[in-house]
């Protein structure tokens, strides 16, 4: 079967490296001063002026080259920053480290220099938390203003008090930096009410002639303090309405399965089988409507008007959508997904939601053939977009870059194989990857991941329509209340439309979260904007950012 | 069947009609003449702009477009107009006021002052100057005189880059596009308009007893493709609608006019790209000639077509990016409108 990974040498290899705490604790040897073990991986607490050192050598002698996450809380006595190791060859291997700082001191060393991607989730906890990380290159609050005044995650924050936001001017940070008298550079607002940019983005960049120069994505227009309301819910019903809000492109079932991974393997409940299938199939639907969508808009960037592409995209959407209103009963913010199963059965009756799936399943192959007549059979738009916002695989990795982004870069990694979940390894498809790593090959990728994911979903439509009526369990039996231990931790990612879409919750004796953390791959892809636009012309940047495919629901959360 | 071209202009054909003679009736019918040219332009931008448009992309992409409002919802075209004309006209701090309020004028105003010399067939032709062809050419590229003023008068980063844009791509295009109808100039040996007319309607071959003209767009399709598609840069339109490129500098020389000045800018678009389609229509279909329908009725075909064209382009073709737009004009279009050039010189020289 094709989701059996045939390396078989590299496999060896993989075996050959540290995984288990024990074989971990001897190769970090002093580093670590003691254990705290997460529910599905080894976690090891080291002093805040070790972090490179320790992911140094757990990045080039364990392999544990993706930081997937990075989550900072303030505990009762201490600040704390969890680091969230994995690898991209080995996703079932998983490491945490933890570096807990004083509490009147909260200062540890930066891990930006080990993975890059370190730079902006090191942002984001000291902006919300507070945490100074020495190193950093350039520590400053990311999601909230600049003026803002104390970090609102933090347990001493008043959150009465009134905070004056000043709309000042933005400089040019390349002012100084320029050749003779005539080599001026110029500086452009793009954003956040900017026509290219699929929601409230600020990109500020400076431009020297038709030439990027500089380009600094500035994010947070739309945070929702989405993790703090996840902490003030309980696990049962109330937060999972919530992700349906994070990548709000079509892609609601998949973040809400990233909840449910996490919730339900957090306090050990089972998935009938049938109930996987349904999620199955709802997230594929999910993953087509987002990957049209992105298709769509990215066209929309590079041809200039409403063009007949995005109509075509939003036509063969706007199918899907009504099969999900079908499932679900809504287009949108589905709230499908229960803890232990999905909320009800497929609609009745059922040979008629079949028959509209399969048509739709039928149709598709003509629709992405007359989409590649159009858009990537394009000579001009070959020409825009091959060999533009070109990001090699050393570097994606370092940026943790996930989803069709990676993928495009050649580097063959998927969550529904790597680490599976629901009905996935029992199906029969294949992981899309390309050497392109340009912007035309992630077009590609998406295009060609939609066909993937109607194979995906024709099979569950064949499982479910024989599946005997007696066995059609939706949920298993839940408890009302979920009070998981107190301090078990968890992290837990599934495949999102855009990527490695990760949840980290740490009970604490209560029904509701004590720290929920959401991993956004959007986050992580936004972050290489930089590294594949500057130098390029503008018109590649806007493409760039299109075939990044960011939601920024799912950025700001 | 009426003639073509009648020998008297139109001032002097509407000053014969109202009985008058010497100055006051070459004041009275230049100023009704071009009234009525302008009445002619405005009306067909007035059916491109709001209704056309909108469903000639609607038709491309899946959709139906406006259909509300009177028949096929024809009388959009009224309300969009008292809907623009009465939005507020928002004027920036900052702005270098005479250029920013006189940009928006030049761009409709240069190209219908191109029509002066079109001859638009049933002997409506407002001038026949020796130098037709050449003020046609120079009337239409006055429009980046304005766009330049609004780009610099806008004071805004993006319609400075959208101005410097447009320039740039009328120089690069605007250079093939005169060479290339200088190349048919070389055929008739004469830049009035009239005569280029007249020449191209000698039969160029005949058959089966269908006499088939002598439109230069048979003679030498090269130039004609050559002459479209630096047209198509020269109006804007996608490939090459760079200069506005709504995704990258939103709308660029365009961003901070609204209002009445919109609505001159966007109709000056309009009417630019119905002289674009009249020069070629001009210069390679044998201007308003064509069987059985009078010729009036054939030029605002020929030159609906031209604008059905720019529509087709833009729904379906990507933009090309600044340096490769600039790329295809000096690189390839200069190249290969002077290969034209010489090579129907050569040809030319040894027929004749």
């Amino acid at each position: 079967m094709s989701l059996e990974k045939p390396q078989d040498e590299q496999s060896n290899a993989v075996v050959a490296k540290p995984t288990t705490g024990e074989e971990l604790a001897e190769l970090l040897g002093d580093l670590a001063i003691g254990r705290d073990d997460h529910m599905n991986a080894p976690g090891f607490v080291i002093r805040p002026t070790d972090v490179q050192e320790t992911l140094f050598r757990l990045r080039d002698d364990a392999g544990f080259d993706h930081l997937s996450n990075v989550t900072a809380e303030e505990r009762e006595d201490r600040y704390e920053t969890i680091y969230h190791l994995t690898s991209y060859d080995d996703r079932t291997r998983e490491v945490s480290v933890v570096v807990p700082t004083t509490k009147d001191d909260p200062r540890s060393q930066s891990a930006n220099p080990v993975f890059r991607t370190a730079d902006w989730h090191e942002r984001e906890a000291y902006d919300l938390i507070g945490i100074e990380y020495d190193d950093h290159p350039d520590l400053r609050r990311i999601l909230l203003p600049d003026t803002w005044q104390g970090h609102p995650l933090s347990k001493d924050f008043d959150q009465r008090r009134p905070q004056v936001v000043t709309l000042k001017e933005w400089a040019n940070p390349l002012a100084d930096d320029h050749r003779d008298s005539e080599g001026e550079t110029m500086y452009i607002n793009i954003g956040p009410h900017h026509p290219a940019t699929h929601g409230v983005l600020h990109v500020r960049t400076v431009l020297d002639g038709e030439q990027v120069a500089d380009v600094d994505p500035d994010i947070g227009y739309l945070h929702r303090c989405e993790e703090q309301m996840c902490q003030t819910k309980t696990y049962r019903h109330q937060i999972m309405p919530y992700p349906d809000r994070w990548d709000y492109g079509s892609a609601g079932l998949l973040n809400e399965w990233a909840y449910a991974r996490a919730a339900e393997d957090l306090n050990d409940i089972d998935v009938p089988e049938y109930a996987q299938i349904i999620r199955t199939m709802g997230a594929e639907l999910c993953r087509i409507a987002s990957h049209m969508l992105a298709v769509g808009t990215f066209a929309l960037d590079v041809y200039g008007d409403f063009t007949a592409i995005f109509m075509y995209a939003m036509r063969d959407r706007e199918i899907i959508q009504n099969i999900l209103e079908d499932l679900t009963g809504q287009r949108m913010m589905f709230n499908y997904f229960r803890l232990g199963g999905v909320v009800w059965d497929l609609p009745e009756p059922r040979e008629e939601f079949f028959e509209k799936i399969r048509d739709f399943l039928d149709d598709l192959p003509g629709t992405l053939e007359e989409y590649h007549d159009l858009i990537s059979g394009n000579e001009i738009l070959q020409l825009r977009t091959i060999d533009t916002g070109v990001l090699p695989p050393e570097v994606a990795k370092s940026y943790g870059a996930t989803g069709p982004v990676a993928r495009a870069s050649g580097i063959d990694y998927d969550l529904r194989r790597d680490d599976p979940y629901g009905y996935y390894d029992e199906l029969d498809w294949d992981v899309i990857t390309d050497d392109g790593c340009d912007n035309y090959s992630r077009l590609l990728c998406r295009m060609r991941e939609v066909e993937e994911s109607a194979k995906i979903i024709s099979q569950c439509v064949d499982l479910l329509e024989d599946w005997p009526e007696e066995e059609r369990t939706i949920q298993s039996n839940v408890p009302r209340t979920l009070r998981p231990e107190d301090d078990t931790e968890i992290y837990r990612a599934v495949e999102g439309a855009k990527g490695e879409l990760g949840i980290y919750i740490r009970a604490d004796g209560t029904d509701k979260p004590g720290r929920f953390k959401i991993r956004s791959p959007c986050f992580s892809n936004l972050q290489t904007l930089p590294e594949i636009s500057n130098g390029e012309y503008l018109p590649d940047m806007i493409a760039s950012l299109g075939s990044l495919d960011i939601i920024l629901g799912e950025v700001d959360r | 069947m009426i003639p073509l071209q009648s020998e008297t202009p139109l001032p002097d054909t509407i000053a014969n009609l109202l009985g008058l003679s010497g100055l006051l009736g070459t004041i009275v019918g230049a100023l009704l003449g071009a009234f009525l040219i302008a009445n002619i332009v405005l009306l067909q931008t007035a059916v491109a702009g709001p209704w056309a448009k909108r469903k000639i992309t609607a038709a491309f992409t899946d959709r139906i477009s406006v259909n509300r409002v009177g028949p096929f919802g024809l009388l959009t075209i009224v309300v969009d107009a008292v809907r623009l004309l009465s939005k507020e006209l928002v004027i920036p701090d900052g702005v270098d006021r005479p250029a920013y309020d006189l940009g928006p004028l030049f761009i409709p105003f240069s190209a219908i002052l191109g029509f002066a010399v079109i001859p638009m067939g049933n002997g409506i032709h407002l001038a026949d100057p020796e130098t037709g062809l050449v003020f046609a050419f120079a009337a239409a590229s006055m429009a980046s005189l304005g766009i330049m003023m609004m780009g610099y008068g806008s004071d805004n980063k993006y319609s400075l880059l959208g101005g410097l844009r447009a320039i740039a791509a009328n120089i690069a295009y605007e250079i093939p596009l005169v060479v290339t109808g200088a190349s048919v100039v070389l055929f008739t040996g004469t830049l009035r308009m009239s005569e280029i007319v007249a020449v191209q309607a000698e039969p160029l071959l005949t058959v089966a007893g269908v006499t088939i003209p002598q439109w230069f767009a048979f003679v030498n399709p090269f130039a004609f493709v050559l002459f479209v598609i630096a047209n198509l840069a020269e109006v804007g339109r996608n490939p090459f609608d760079i200069p506005e490129a709504p995704t990258e500098i939103v709308a660029g020389y365009q961003t901070e006019y609204s209002s009445v000045y919109f609505v001159l800018i966007y109709l000056g678009e309009f009417v630019h790209i119905f002289l674009g389609g009249a020069i070629a229509a001009t210069l390679f279909l044998g201007g308003p000639a064509g069987p059985i329908l009078p010729g009036f009725v054939w030029f605002l075909i020929k030159i609906w077509g031209f604008y059905f064209f720019t529509q087709w382009a833009r729904s379906a073709i990507p933009r090309l990016r600044v340096d490769q737009f600039l790329d295809i004009g000096w690189k390839g279009m200069l190249v290969l409108s002077f290969a034209n050039l010489v090579l129907t010189a050569i040809i030319v020289g040894v027929i004749a």
